[in-house]
């Protein structure tokens, strides 16, 4: 559920509730009201909406665990390029999306977006390498470690993908690896 | 016989402040204690505490822009960080100003407790030397106390705080009371036994924290859960601060009243008695001008906040302050130089298959080696000394490209990396200064504090030497991808501000006396950092801990023998 299907859904508790409401919904809801958790206003159209979901999913992809989608990343990139970019990183960060979308039009006549998994990892193997004419490598590092730090500090990302222990409750500096073939988020 | 609102006032609640409030507490005083910031209440305002990064803001930092708009000094104690954001001052709002543009970065907290809620723990005695260094070397006022003195106020303070820490046996970083120490990590084991084979005039130890290892239920305190989320304020108490530790016995008294969003502007001052009369205060939110009076005065406003005010408490009709008759008020400003870094990678695959569970709240310290117990080393182009402190870990792997493999590449770790800091002692020079703007007031009608603070050649020389040992020391432990790098020292930037109501038993050339008394007003005490002559190389706060219980004790003796 996206945070703002969740504040919607609060808000809606408390108007058929008809109460105040309690003390830890209330602070749920402040919480994801605040600046930080969503974007206040929308930064993407809604094909570009589509793209960065795309191009997020190939770049950690479901596999034994969620995905980039699933761990709600389109929605923190988002909120990133709305409230925390200067003005000038946002702009080259919107004029990237539209480069990679335009190569995926003229190559295949689609939106990347609907292009198969196989075309999609294609065109960004050459968007990683600096072979899409304008485009620079630099683009797609950037968007990749958006999509990494969006991904390891979500709910899934930290407790499904890695292992999160919030009160380890002692530190043991020789752990064997071998017991947990992860990494602990901190 | 005048008559007081209270026994005394204790001038903030952070460390010095919260310790002063306690002894005189606890020992029959009623005591007011006026803090600045906002009420913190322990555990049911860490509103950040136990956390994930998801449930932050952004994800835990703060937008670039908001930084540099309230956060351009604070972000360097960690003001961006999402999760503290709210611990630190809004350097918007309380502006300070800089002559001939010379930077100095005032870290400055925001709440009750101070900077005790988000200090980095590091728990160290200064050693007997210490104390002798401006007499031996000339520089700043020699110290008027020896080791011996404050070495019982250490024991007295550590046992009550909480120290974990080894007993070392070493004459340069002396022992205390300490439970039993954090344990070291794989890697810095691996280094600990090659460094200390190589250089066996280098040691590697775990630093000593206030960070608990073992529970005192009396306090309602238990140990630390290696959490490592100090900064967000802890709910067992593990750490030493104000709220968990000094507050609550304070309160237990009954002897207590703490007054939050207190500014205090100036103490007002009778020159007849040569007595502090009353403490001004301005209401943070309401500007409510109040006067509060007591027998005796605690100034633990922090180093540089308590010499502002002090420079701003005139005599009537004069420019000067009344605790400025030696002309050394706002003098001898100091800070660590710590920008200095140097690491190195373990090469040794029998370490490949353990990484660490948990994680700590401390890490490892190599303790002062050079120009040890007063002889200067042949060697050495510079007086005094450093130390370092580091830390050994892995970080996860950071496998490039993207998709299935990369994902899985993620779930392995990198290497066993350490790295050190170092902290060099700054010398106390007479022109590194705080000072007032007259023209320019802040919001509460209080002249800008005007830093004027420079490194010189014996800083830089001792951080070059850092970085030179640091690499040399690593290579000697056998690790490889060595590497030291120098980045520029900003005074302020190590949060160790001292000085500007220097101690010295000779009123002419210091502030305050061998029990941490103003020279020029016998009930007022001036215990946190400002007193300090010199800062010798270790993190300073149990240090400010020992004085101010020590000047507690002090200060009641002679209220209660009628001298005050």
């Amino acid at each position: 559920m996206s945070l703002l299907d969740r504040r919607g859904l609060l808000t809606g508790a408390a108007a058929i509730l008809g109460v105040e409401l309690a003390a830890p919904l209330a602070r749920a809801l402040a919480a994801e009201a605040a600046p930080g958790f969503s974007a206040s206003h929308a930064a993407f159209t809604a094909d570009q909406r589509m793209l960065v979901a795309a191009v997020s999913e190939r770049i950690v992809p479901t596999t034994d665990t969620p995905g980039a989608i699933a761990a709600g990343v389109p929605a923190f990139m988002e909120m990133m390029i709305a409230d925390w970019y200067e003005p000038t990183d946002r702009q080259e960060f919107m004029d990237g999306l539209g480069l990679l979308e335009g190569y995926a039009w003229i190559q295949f006549e689609k939106p990347f977006a609907g292009l198969v998994p196989e075309e999609q990892d294609h065109v960004l193997t050459l968007a990683m390498t600096g072979r899409i004419a304008a485009l620079s490598a630099s683009f797609f590092e950037h968007f990749r470690q958006l999509v990494l730090l969006g991904y390891y500090t979500s709910e899934i990302g930290c407790k499904q993908e890695r292992v999160y222990v919030p009160v380890p409750g002692r530190y043991d500096g020789k752990y064997p690896y071998a017991e947990v073939r992860r990494v602990f988020s901190s | 016989m005048a008559t007081y609102e209270f026994d005394a006032i204790v001038i903030g609640s952070g460390i010095s402040g919260g310790w002063a409030a306690k002894e005189l507490c606890e020992k029959g005083m009623k005591v007011l204690m006026l803090e600045r910031g906002r009420m913190v209440e322990h555990r049911e305002d860490y509103i950040t505490e136990g956390k994930g990064p998801w449930q932050l803001p952004y994800r835990g930092t703060l937008p670039a822009a908001e930084v540099e708009r309230d956060h351009v000094m604070s972000k360097w104690g960690g003001a961006a960080s999402t999760a503290s954001t709210h611990f630190f001052n809004n350097d918007r709002l309380n502006p300070i100003d800089f002559e001939n543009s010379k930077p100095f970065r005032w870290v400055r907290p925001a709440q009750v407790g101070g900077k005790s809620l988000i200090w980095s723990r590091v728990a160290l005695r200064w050693g007997p030397n210490d104390f002798e260094a401006n007499k031996r070397d000339g520089h700043g006022s020699p110290w008027p106390i020896s080791y011996d003195e404050v070495a019982p106020w250490y024991s007295y303070v550590e046992t009550y705080a909480g120290i974990a820490g080894a007993k070392d046996g070493l004459p340069q970083l002396p022992d205390g009371e300490f439970q039993k120490p954090h344990p070291m990590n794989a890697a810095e084991i691996w280094v600990k036994d090659r460094l200390e084979k190589a250089m066996p005039d280098r040691k590697l130890i775990s630093t000593r924290t206030a960070n608990m290892t073992e529970d005192k239920p009396e306090q309602g305190r238990a140990r630390c859960q290696d959490r490592n989320m100090c900064a967000r304020g802890c709910s067992f108490g593990a750490y030493f601060s104000t709220q968990a530790v000094t507050l609550p016995a304070a309160r237990k008294t009954g002897n207590l009243t703490l007054l939050s969003d207190k500014v205090v502007t100036n103490l007002e001052y009778d020159p007849k008695t040569k007595r502090v009369t009353g403490v001004r205060t301005l209401d943070a939110n309401t500007q409510e001008e109040k006067i509060y009076s007591s027998r005796i005065v605690f100034l633990c406003a922090s180093a540089m906040a308590s010499t502002q005010i002090l420079l701003n408490s005139k005599l009537l009709g004069s420019e000067r302050s009344f605790a400025d008759a030696s002309g050394m008020l706002g003098h001898y400003i100091m800070d660590h130089v710590f920008r200095t870094y140097f690491w190195g990678t373990v090469p040794d695959k029998e370490l490949d298959p353990y990484i660490a569970y948990g994680r700590r709240p401390n890490g490892v310290y190599i303790p002062r080696f050079r120009n040890l117990n007063g002889r200067q080393d042949p060697d050495a182009d510079f007086v005094r000394g450093y130390g370092m402190q580091g830390a050994a870990g892995r970080n996860p792997a950071t496998p490039g490209g993207f998709g299935k493999a990369m994902k899985e590449g993620m779930r392995a770790y990198g290497p066993w990396t350490i790295r050190f800091t170092a902290f060099a002692e700054c010398l106390p020079y007479k022109d590194n200064t705080l000072s007032l703007n007259p023209g320019k007031l802040d919001r509460f009608g209080v002249p800008l504090a005007v830093f004027n603070v420079t490194f010189r050649e014996n800083e830089m020389r001792m951080m070059r030497d850092a970085a030179q040992q640091g690499e040399t020391m690593m290579k000697a432990a056998s690790l490889v991808d060595v590497g030291s790098a120098n980045e520029e020292h900003v005074p302020g930037d190590a949060i160790h501000e001292m000085g500007g109501a220097c101690m010295g038993a000779d009123p002419r050339t210091s502030v305050v006396n061998r029990w941490s008394q103003a020279h020029d007003a016998a009930n007022l005490f001036i215990t946190d950092g400002s007193q300090m002559a010199s800062t010798n190389c270790v993190n300073p706060s149990m240090t400010f801990m020992a004085l101010t219980a020590r000047a507690a004790d002090h200060a009641v003796k002679l209220v209660k023998a009628g001298t005050i």
